[in-house]
């Protein structure tokens, strides 16, 4: 299966350090929040990507393995990245969403994470739409519904509940902190 | 602060150049600042014929096809990828003149100095290996 990434790196075959040289020249090029997959034979990158993401401190989101390839995806984020103030009024907890969830209401989650974190988990038929995608697949909402947006930790649902609340979309909720702590259940991909 | 990383490369065989280039570049490539001062043989791995046909060591010549099923970059690549990567060559310059050489003698874009300079440049490195 593949997972919409912002930038492919083809690694294949290259031993190490390679795989890692290679990811990080493309990382460079990269906006803070864009996906790479890197695409490695090197059975030493499965420990390294993730050793590389930690000292670098970019967000390593998993590996999926088919034959001898390897596919590593990473978010590329900023070591000083500013948390943003939370501005959005209507904001629920997990322990809430995941009470709601298991309740018998119906309600919308939609997950405004990159592809590849979604794919990586996600609650059980959350609606993937990335925060930069949203303004163009408005029409994929209900606009009276209720709807729970989620990220990672809080950030781009805030921005994203911003978004629909001014595009005249009521019962908004932001769920905090995000999926980063989310102890529910996951559907992967 | 980021992680810095003093080397010695004191050696110069094949073997010696993978281990000084690959952690050098694997450290540069995880936003480590990383300087190596080459000194004795250890300044083959930087002169400019010498580092492109390095020996293996005794008796372990056969394991050159290993290197080249596994798809391993030659050591001038590696070399010139540390260097993009921003990693500080330092040349020692006794040594220089022991075995007479000259800056000339070398790849472009290194560094000359004595013990000191290096000394310098490790005195807050979290990391120091010799080779």
């Amino acid at each position: 299966m593949d997972i919409k990434v912002d930038r492919v790196v083809d690694a294949q075959g290259l031993a190490c350090p390679m795989p890692i040289v290679r990811t990080k020249k493309a990382m460079n090029e990269l906006n803070t929040g864009q996906v790479l997959e890197l695409q490695a034979t090197d059975k030493g990158s499965v420990a390294d990507i993730q050793a590389w993401a930690n000292s670098t401190g970019h967000q390593f989101l998993g590996t999926k393995q088919e034959g001898h390839v390897y596919r590593h995806y990473v978010r590329k984020s900023e070591p000083d990245e500013v948390k943003e103030e939370m501005t959005f009024p209507h904001t629920v907890h997990n322990d809430e969403l995941e009470r709601l969830l298991n309740g018998n209401t119906e309600i919308r989650v939609v997950d405004v994470r990159e592809p590849a974190e979604y794919a990586f988990g996600h609650v059980k038929n959350a609606l993937n739409i990335p925060l930069g995608e949203l303004e163009q697949r408005l029409g994929e909402l209900i606009p009276g519904s209720e709807l729970y947006i989620i990220c990672r930790t809080g950030n781009r649902s805030n921005l994203a509940a911003n978004l629909l609340e001014e595009k005249g979309f009521k019962n908004i909720k932001n769920v905090v902190p995000g999926m980063s702590q989310w102890n529910g259940d996951v559907e992967r991909d | 602060m980021a992680t810095k990383v003093a080397i010695i490369a004191a050696n110069g065989g094949m073997f010696d150049a993978y281990k000084v280039f690959n952690i050098a570049t694997a450290a540069a490539a995880s936003d480590a600042e990383v300087g190596i001062f080459f000194t004795f043989e250890g300044l083959n791995l930087i002169h400019k014929q010498a580092h492109h046909q390095l020996p293996m060591p005794a008796g372990a010549e056969h394991f050159a096809e290993g290197f080249q099923k596994a798809n391993v970059p030659s050591i001038p690549e590696l070399v010139s990828m540390a260097q993009e990567l921003g990693v500080k060559i330092i040349a020692c310059q006794m040594t220089m003149d022991v075995m007479n050489l000259k800056e000339e003698d070398f790849i472009d874009g290194i560094e000359v100095g004595g013990a000191a300079t290096f000394i310098d440049f490790a005195k807050d490195a979290n990391i120091s290996l010799s080779f």
